[in-house]
């Protein structure tokens, strides 16, 4: 490949990579891939590679300005390094996005309980509203708590996408959430089960927003806290689809 | 000579191409029997794989464009004689430098390599070199700050760097028994000819340099994180992890299940920590401490990025005594504190 055509088609790959960058990040769909912490990063590496392929398009100006210097530069050129950037880019365009959901506790995991905290907010959590809590919140609840009965009858209000299987009755489903701490690739994922007579109508990995009051239930000789639910309301996927330990 | 080597990639590249050809039909020609039910299943795999993909893919590529800018700036900016002044020739000492630059080079895993192959090229004696590669991603600073916050100022980031710097020196240690770095190091053409024109150079000209270097390394280097990405990806895909995590939890196989898992999840030792207290109600603290340790120096995408830089048997060397020695550490802690 020659020169300038290499340095042509590099340059506008980096650019290609800035723009899909920035669009999951203009779009929100970043939240998908990775926890939102790492905005900062990812804000950087739009800006870096920007500056890149600039750089890149601009000393293929000056090349061709001083064309006999620069032939020495060939041989460091492989353009199959170049066709390996256009894999994550195809993966990203063709590929619909979507957050990970029910289907991937098979090679995930689901977990009803654990110690999914990170050290210092377990404390604060319990002060929090019981209406601010989220499905984690309340998972590390039941988990850290030895009594659980001042959290009886509180009222909770959690958004999580519907899980049934087959160790609930009829009239249960879980509200579930995926914890990542990093990116997808360390996702994991917890439910909180939920009483709703009509559990049957509800759609596996439809978004909803479950409000009522809670109790307990044992389930594998773990007392859970459960929710009684009062309304069960449809919602679209939220901006952050994953919790955050 | 350069065009002889065009040709060679060339005809490497067309017949991959051809056998992805006839699979692509044999598939096509085989799901066409398949029913329904089987493609909602693909369907959701893929969508899985994609999302686990451009994970790691979005979460590497700041890292690595920090790592191969930081490799073009010390192409431009670091000549051979300093190097040679700072680092000490003998063994034990450049490796324990090499491990303890990490502190000053803030990169993780991915970024680690091109730099390394960097100061390689920059005449780094291989012990030192090699110590950096693994002491690195959890000597710097970003890292001890993120173990601290997920476990406090505490045993487990104490044990975590120190058993970091140990195997870190040991394996520099017996790297420098070969005197001859070639038979180590994979030979690179684009460092084959120096930047004469350097000196007279101003400032601008040599950032401009740099980030041209950085360019051509982010691709270089890019090519082996997306493939080591694509592996992680699919395992992640189509290997339950509760497979790993029923194996066993006694105080040896508890530590190979985590040894495992490092490998397998491939994820950025800046994070790592916070995964990492996810494990800490199921497993040991000695399991958990070797994940801790191994995961940065091992994973599915570094494996395939040393192979880029490293022969094979060094990369063995790299791979294996790493894991020997987190393998044995781990056990012992089991033994000593159950």
């Amino acid at each position: 490949m020659p020169h300038r055509l290499y340095r042509s088609f590099q340059a506008l790959l980096l650019l290609a990579l800035c723009l899909f960058f920035a669009g999951k990040l203009a779009s929100g769909q970043l939240s998908y891939y990775i926890n939102l912490r790492f905005i900062p990063l990812t804000i950087f590496g739009v800006i870096f590679l920007a500056l890149l392929a600039q750089t890149l398009f601009s000393e293929n100006r000056r090349s061709r300005q001083q064309e006999h210097e620069d032939e020495h530069h060939d041989h460091d050129h492989v353009p199959a390094n170049l066709w390996f950037m256009v894999v994550p880019l195809a993966i990203g365009l063709l590929i619909p996005a979507r957050p990970l959901d029910s289907s991937a506790f098979a090679t995930k995991g689901f977990n009803t309980t654990g110690p999914m905290v990170s050290s210092d907010s377990a404390a604060k959590l319990f002060e929090t509203e019981s209406q601010d809590r989220n499905v984690l919140d309340w998972v590390k609840i039941s988990y850290y708590e030895k009594d659980i009965t001042p959290y009886l009858d509180q009222q909770a209000s959690v958004i999580g996408f519907v899980y049934r299987d087959d160790q609930l009755n009829e009239n249960q489903f879980y509200v579930s959430r995926f914890i990542i701490s990093c990116c997808a690739a360390d996702a994991s994922s917890i439910g909180m089960i939920v009483n709703w007579d009509d559990a049957k109508t509800l759609k596996q990995d439809s978004w909803v927003l479950v409000k009522g009051s809670i109790s307990s239930t044992i389930l594998k000789d773990q007392t859970l806290l459960v929710i009684d639910a009062e309304s069960i309301q449809d919602v679209p996927v939220p901006e952050q689809p994953y919790l955050y330990p | 000579m350069f065009s002889v080597q065009t040709t060679n990639s060339s005809k490497r590249l067309s017949r991959p191409l051809v056998v992805a050809v006839i699979i692509i039909v044999l598939i096509l020609v085989a799901s066409s029997m398949l029913p329904i039910i089987f493609f909602t299943w693909l369907w959701d795999r893929l969508n899985i794989f994609a999302t686990v993909f451009l994970g790691i893919f979005v979460e590497a590529v700041p890292y690595l464009l920090l790592g191969t800018l930081a490799s073009g700036l010390v192409e431009m900016f670091l000549d051979r004689d300093q190097m040679s002044r700072w680092i000490s020739h003998r063994p034990i000492p450049a490796a324990v430098t090499g491990a303890l630059m990490g502190m000053v080079f803030p990169v993780c895993e991915c970024g680690v390599v091109p730099l390394t192959r960097r100061l390689f090229h920059k005449g780094l004696p291989l012990s030192a070199g090699v110590a950096f590669l693994l002491a690195a991603p959890v000597l710097n600073p970003i890292v001890i700050l993120s173990t601290a916050a997920a476990f406090g100022w505490k045993a487990m980031l104490l044990w975590r760097v120190g058993l970091s710097l140990v195997i870190a020196v040991v394996v520099g240690l017996v790297f420098s028994v070969e005197k001859d770095a070639s038979n180590v190091l994979r030979p690179v053409l684009d460092m084959a000819h120096d930047h004469h024109h350097e000196e007279s150079k101003s400032f601008v000209e040599k950032i401009r340099a740099a980030f041209v270097i950085t360019a051509d390394e982010f691709f270089e280097m890019g090519r082996y994180l997306i493939v080591g990405a694509l592996l992680a990806a699919g395992l992640q895909t189509f290997i339950p992890q509760s497979a790993l995590l029923t194996i066993g939890s006694g105080p040896v196989l508890s530590v190979l299940v985590m040894l495992g898992l490092a490998i397998l999840l491939s994820i950025c030792s800046t994070v790592d920590a916070f995964v990492a207290l996810g494990f800490v109600g199921t497993f040991s603290f000695g399991s958990v401490l070797s994940f801790l340790v191994f995961g940065p120096m091992v994973d599915i995408k570094s494996i395939i990025m040393y192979a880029q830089v490293f022969k094979k048997r060094s990369v063995a060397y790299l791979v294996l005594i790493p894991f020997v020695m987190s393998l044995l550490s781990g056990i012992i802690f089991n033994y000593l504190s159950p």
